[in-house]
């Protein structure tokens, strides 16, 4: 599973960044490295098994009193 | 500009149907019937003129800063600093309710129809085709779903194939729930119609802007409208009690037609519904996700980002969302009120205040 995660990692920089450096856009190859960087953080841990603290969980505690409202 | 591509009226209305409905026919019945039970029905109603009144919101708000999405002008109106956040905070709203799609689209295929298939599959397949659609852009993504929307016609024939088993007396009492509950029952449909929303990053690629409140509200009406259908078939063949215990009642409303021992088995209309449907729905927040990172970014292209960003999508379907799905559908409208209706609202307030983008309304009139 791991393996097939990198070959895709490994692919989709293949597809893009040629073209990118060819046509010298610096900025875009940055904002796609944080992208691509995000999606390997958020990824390969799930494969491996590892659970990341979820964000939504945060957002229930802060939305908690609407909800009780209207419940 | 990022995207060259105009797209007119009806393809915008068309696009809009299809990017809040196919979600929404199965899901929204059974939270409505749960708390609004033999009312269900006023609840919709309720939930659509909420719905027009957030298209008035987000087209009136969209219209003062023509030729700019909602992650350009918040940047116009509060500033840099504080623009760039809400900005990232519309983001990662497009970014959650796609993922939850695919979420919502592999889990209900898994359910009901392919218990052995790994969910992941479905997922990848989704996003793959939606990735390819959004690289296109936005012209192409309407094409598709003009070729598909047809199909959704099929839902108010399945209706009238079930009436047969319809009894009416099932909506008695009328208003007895009371007024409380028919609001409750109401909000999760306003979630769902509110995700007109991301009109507000279609509206500068109308071939004519002026027409944007003519595109939301035809679009909220008939959402609205076929949302009620829907409703109203689950809780007449099955009445309230039993419709609200399942995750999917007008899926099972759907299986249970049967004329002359011929007609039988439509849930495979639901299933085309569906799973066309879901591409462009997980489509349109692909394309809004990617289209406002660019632009809050600053690039010049958005087409880069975009496998990177279906990769970050696909993650978090699994990563946000966790083991019980079931209780993330009774928490998500919530999550949806703040970017829907508090914001949007709060920044007209602003732009009205500082009297910003009132200059080209003048100009126009």
């Amino acid at each position: 599973m791991i393996v097939l995660l990198i070959i895709a990692f490994i692919g989709i920089i293949l597809f893009e960044v040629p073209g990118l450096i060819k046509q010298k856009m610096w900025r875009d190859l940055v904002a796609f490295s944080i992208y691509l960087f995000i999606g390997m953080a958020l990824s390969i841990p799930q494969v491996l098994g590892i659970i990341l603290p979820n964000p939504s969980k945060a957002i229930e505690v802060i939305i908690k009193p609407v909800s009780e409202l209207l419940k | 500009m990022l995207e060259h591509g105009k797209i007119d009226s009806k393809q915008a209305i068309l696009l809009m149907i299809s990017m809040i409905l196919p979600t929404a026919i199965l899901i929204v019945p059974a939270i409505t019937l749960k708390y609004a039970k033999q009312d269900a029905w006023l609840s919709l109603i309720l939930a659509t003129l909420v719905g027009l009144l957030i298209a008035w919101l987000v087209v009136s708000l969209s219209l003062r800063f023509p030729g700019k999405t909602i992650i350009e002008y918040t940047e116009e109106i509060l500033g840099r600093v504080l623009g760039k956040i809400v900005g990232f905070l519309y983001i990662y709203t497009f970014m959650r309710i796609g993922s939850g799609v695919c979420r919502e689209f592999g889990f209900f295929l898994v359910t009901a129809m392919m218990p052995e298939t790994p969910m992941i599959v479905f997922i990848i397949i989704a996003i793959v085709i939606s990735a390819y659609a959004v690289r296109n852009g936005l012209e192409v993504l309407c094409r598709f779903n003009q070729l598909f929307i047809p199909v959704t016609g099929l839902l108010v024939i399945a209706f009238l194939l079930s009436t047969t088993n319809m009894k009416l007396t099932r909506l008695l009492p009328v208003f007895d729930t009371g007024l409380l509950s028919i609001a409750q029952g109401a909000v999760s449909p306003i979630a769902w119609l509110g995700e007109i929303l991301t009109l507000a990053m279609i509206i500068p690629y109308l071939t004519k802007p002026k027409e944007a409140y003519r595109v939301a509200v035809i679009s909220v009406l008939l959402s609205g409208f076929i949302l009620m259908i829907n409703t109203m078939e689950s809780l007449l063949i099955f009445g309230p009690d039993l419709a609200n215990h399942w995750l999917y009642p007008t899926y099972n409303a759907v299986r249970v037609v049967s004329i002359a021992n011929f007609l039988e088995r439509l849930d495979a209309v639901i299933l085309m519904v569906w799973i066309l449907g879901g591409f462009i729905k997980i489509g349109v927040f692909y394309y809004a996700f990617v289209l406002g990172s660019a632009q809050w970014m600053g690039l010049k292209d958005y087409r880069p980002l975009v496998l990177p960003a279906g990769l970050i999508m696909g993650a978090s379907s699994y990563f946000l969302f966790g083991i019980n799905i079931v209780e993330y559908y009774s928490h998500l409208p919530y999550h949806l009120i703040l970017p829907e209706v508090v914001i949007p609202l709060l920044l007209l307030i602003v732009a009205l205040a500082k009297g910003k983008g009132k200059k080209s309304e003048d100009e126009a009139t």
